[in-house]
């Protein structure tokens, strides 16, 4: 049989046990478009009655841009802008598993110091996501302050992101066989290539200690504090059997449980050269998730502080044509990105763009389990475990 | 006639600057926490914000939606700020200045502080929406439940004082030499002021506004004025709440050592300072905890308030009839 | 990864591996077989994704296959195993002008969407879908938008110009102006 899925898996939902003896109508509740806790304009219908969520239907498709079809008529390198914009939040994140499948197919060996500095910012830009992350999920349970203080250690981050690449968001950076120049080097030519910008080591050193700090108020101020714990923990459980049905993959799997993380499992990047923990959850509730990802923070920081004491020196780009054909084949690559698995399926022809590319998106799946997730809760916890989900519209609708 | 005309002029200047008083504490506790440069630097070190707001309100557009029963739409904020505004009458910022000294103050104070309910109610209903139908119902649930150990609360109160006029509760507390917090109603006092902060709608009790999940509650559809006179009756209530809670239990107008001829000058100094304090600590609770649950708000009230605040009120009067 | 190749080999008869992905090719009347098979076997159990390629040789967007291709739909599907991290895309064909196979969502509920999401792009029909109804699109809209038939209308209007980029576009643009 297959994974038995339902609420008799996702224990009980709250403490609150509401018996309803006056016959009542549900109240059809439209959530979103324009709500401010849908991240968006993520649409849930929900039926209702009283506080009691009976049934949600998310309405997809309010930022759906079609980015599948716009890669059947652009070229390799003009693909990279586009996916740049799928989880805006983590610009750079996106770029990697598409640029890692066009060198794949072309055969093309990556310069170690390009993939140092790939591995770097995408360690950033996770940092950046799980600041949002924290802001905006302590916002959705009712604490007002923390966003500022996650917005303003993210922006040390953006920085250091920005003073690389010339881009905060969309950083378009990453090109086939290695990296470009970094826009604080300076001009470069060919006896001359600066790649990072001068005092990048050091500022990133003190942004990183600044992250591991911040990390530590998070645990402190939100993670110990009482409400947040009540309506946290054992709200909206996720049995490990029902996230892999659905593809749920990401902080959420690890908080349910698995130890899984294709950045130790896949050799998309250099990542088996240091030395860090994957934090797993136990009960997959919407603490662990929040958890999960505060500690993912610090350890995304140790990576990078490693990165940079052991970053080698050589090119930033690899020898590669300069009218970029991908030979006939298909891969599928995958990274671990802030969000979970996001992966790329480039059916290649020969030509100068992809034939097909599928965008696997970790937000996609993750918020398909919302409709057996929110069955029975309650509206505030509805919002709770919408907002532990960590997703973002670009993600889910490309 | 003249009289009165000057007990109304003063409950509204009183009422206004109450609210001001707290809307700058509370913002600029906020951008204190928050580390916000707006209300802590820009025109006059943030105190002139207040006024931007205000006057930001005031020439926003007040919209109202075509499907709203329009004269309750209308007149609910009016309600609520009028039951925050009739407060003020009972609080004595000396033996002698206050407004209406009636004998049965507190039970005035009590009666009147939840007929706001009915304004929010009304607000949530008329408007149409389904958020602020929520938002009116959680509000109504949630007054009801705090209602109780508010009074509760307050009736140890009136044992140890044996008088219902909230002067009669001063001056008994300058006869017994120590005010009631200390003088053994602490628990009493510490029942009023989380029933306070729940009646006041405030962290960790906003479920009614809830911004993340009712958008704004039964102030969703509002805008403009109307909204502006929600927004000041938030202030004016958790005021004049923290001044009746001041009053109670903290003493009042009294101070020990300063010469109580002087009261009429000192008074108000000394009452509007406590009741500063507790607004502080109110706002310091606003910008550091997240929202509780709705069913956790309800199991608070009567699983663990209303028996707390009963025992209380045993102890009291065993207390009271033994000594 | 060439363990569990020559495993996949023995119970599979078309079984390519290149670029690093395991690919099994099955008959569409194999599908549900397959999968549940795949899952209970070998511990398939994650499911990543649900997709389809329009394969035809006149396309209106894009370029178009080099080598003349049999107008068919390829529906692909990508299981992994989280435990062991094998990952397989397991593929069929079926024909554009009778456009249905089995649904999976009996064996994986994360098919769902992904299904949804190739009804209404490409038109395919899943046999026993709970609720095939479009996923994205809004309602009253017309067409499959990831056929290759489909037009992108922006690029009708006015023709992309990062054609011209790829092709040495400095002279050309300048000797123009």
């Amino acid at each position: 049989m297959v994974n038995a899925i339902g609420p008799q898996n996702l224990n009980s939902f709250s403490e609150a046990s509401v018996s309803v003896e006056i016959e009542t109508e549900d109240m059809t509740l439209n959530i979103g478009p324009q709500h401010p806790s849908t991240h968006g304009v993520l649409r849930l219908v929900a039926k209702v009655d009283g506080e009691k969520v009976h049934d949600v239907k998310p309405v997809l498709g309010y930022m759906h841009r079609g980015y599948e079809k716009l890669a059947e008529v652009r070229s390799y390198p003009q693909i990279t802008t586009l996916v740049n914009r799928i989880d805006w939040v983590a610009g750079f994140s996106n770029e990697i598993p598409f640029i890692a499948g066009a060198e794949r197919l072309m055969e093309i060996d990556v310069p170690e110091r390009a993939k140092y500095i790939r591995l770097i910012l995408t360690e950033m830009a996770r940092i950046s996501s799980h600041f949002v992350f924290n802001g905006a999920y302590a916002l959705e349970v009712g604490a007002l302050t923390p966003i500022f203080y996650a917005m303003e250690d993210r922006e040390r981050v953006l920085d250091l992101i920005e003073s690389v690449t010339g881009g905060r968001f969309h950083p378009n950076f990453n090109r086939i066989g290695g990296v470009k120049p970094a826009a604080g080097a300076g001009p470069t030519s060919k006896k001359n290539i600066q790649d990072l910008p001068a005092g990048f080591y050091r500022d990133t050193k003190v942004a990183m200690e600044k992250v591991i700090m911040a990390a530590d108020q998070f645990q402190n101020l939100i993670g110990g504090n009482e409400v947040f714990k009540k309506r946290t923990k054992n709200v909206g459980v996720l049995t490990p059997e029902t996230a892999e049905a659905y593809g749920v993959s990401g902080p959420i799997l690890r908080a349910s449980g698995v130890k899984s993380d294709l950045r130790m499992q896949t050799d998309y990047l250099p990542y088996d050269q240091f030395d860090y923990d994957i934090p797993v959850g136990e009960n997959g509730d919407c603490y662990d998730r929040w958890d999960v990802r505060v500690k993912e923070m610090v350890e995304s920081a140790k990576i990078v502080l490693q990165a940079i004491d052991s970053m080698p020196s050589g090119p930033l780009q690899a020898k590669v044509p300069k009218v970029i054909k991908v030979p006939q084949g298909r891969t599928y690559v995958r990274a671990e990105n802030p969000k979970g698995e996001m992966g790329y399926y480039i059916v290649s022809d020969g030509g100068l763009g992809p034939y097909r590319l599928k965008v696997r998106t970790a937000s996609f799946s993750n918020v398909s389990i919302l409709p057996i997730m929110l069955e029975g809760a309650l509206l505030p916890d509805l919002i709770a475990i919408m907002g532990s989900l960590d997703f973002v519209l670009g993600d889910v609708d490309r | 006639m003249t009289e009165v005309l000057i007990k109304v002029g003063f409950l509204a200047i009183a009422a206004l600057n109450g609210a001001i008083i707290f809307t700058i504490m509370d913002v600029k506790g906020a951008s204190w926490m928050q580390r916000r440069p707006g209300p802590l630097h820009v025109g006059l070190r943030g105190f002139i914000f207040p006024l931007a707001e205000i006057l930001k309100f005031v020439q926003k557009e007040d919209i109202i939606p075509t499907e709203v029963d329009r004269p309750v739409f209308k007149w609910a904020p009016a309600y609520v700020m009028v039951s925050c505004v009739a407060l003020f009458a009972v609080v004595p910022l000396s033996p002698t200045l206050v407004v209406a000294d009636l004998e049965l103050g507190v039970f005035f104070a009590l009666a009147i502080s939840s007929l706001g309910t009915i304004g929010v109610l009304t607000a949530g209903w008329s408007s149409a929406n389904k958020y602020s139908l929520m938002g009116g119902l959680r509000a109504a649930g949630q007054l009801i439940a705090y209602e109780l150990p508010l009074i509760l609360a307050v009736v140890g109160v009136v044992i140890q004082a044996e008088t219902m006029s909230l002067v009669g509760i001063v001056e008994k507390q300058i006869e017994w030499g120590v005010p009631f917090v200390v003088g053994g109603q602490i628990i009493g006092f510490l029942i009023f002021m989380v029933a306070a902060t729940a009646e006041m709608m405030r962290v960790p009790f906003d479920m009614p506004i809830g911004e993340s999940e009712l958008t704004m509650g039964f102030m969703t559809e509002y805008s403009g004025i109307r909204f502006l006179i929600f927004y000041i009756s938030e202030y004016m209530n958790m005021f004049i709440l923290c001044a009746i809670a001041s009053t109670l239990f903290l003493g009042g107008y009294h101070v020990p050592l300063l010469p109580t001829e002087w009261v009429n000058f000192y008074g108000p100094v000394v009452l509007l300072t406590k009741t500063a304090i507790l607004g502080f600590i109110l706002v310091a609770i606003r910008w550091s905890q997240p929202r509780f649950r709705e069913d956790q708000l309800q199991n608070l009230a009567w699983k663990i308030l209303i028996p707390a605040s009963l025992v209380n009120i045993l102890v009291t009067a065993v207390l009271k009839v033994g000594f | 990864m060439e363990e569990f190749f020559n495993k996949i080999k023995e119970s599979f008869i078309e079984v390519t591996l290149e670029f690093e992905t395991i690919n099994i090719k099955v008959n569409s009347t194999e599908w549900i077989e397959s999968h549940k098979k795949l899952r209970d076997e070998f511990n398939l159990k994650f499911f990543s994704w649900l997709s389809a390629i329009d394969w035809d040789n006149e396309v209106s967007v894009g370029e178009a296959p080099k080598e003349s291709v049999s107008p068919c739909f390829e529906v692909i599907t990508c299981l992994t195993d989280l435990a062991n991290n094998n990952l397989v895309t397991l593929s069929t064909i079926i024909s554009k002008s009778d456009s249905k196979i089995d649904s999976l969502v009996e064996i994986y509920a994360g098919a769902n969407w992904h299904e949804r999401e190739a009804y209404e792009m490409f038109g395919i029909n899943f046999e026993n879908h709970p609720n095939l109804e479009k996923l994205y699109l809004p309602d009253g809209y017309e067409g499959n938008p990831m056929l290759k038939s489909f037009e992108l209308i922006s690029r009708e209007v006015k023709p992309w110009p990062g054609e011209v980029d790829v092709e040495g576009m400095p002279e050309e643009s300048e000797s123009k102006e």
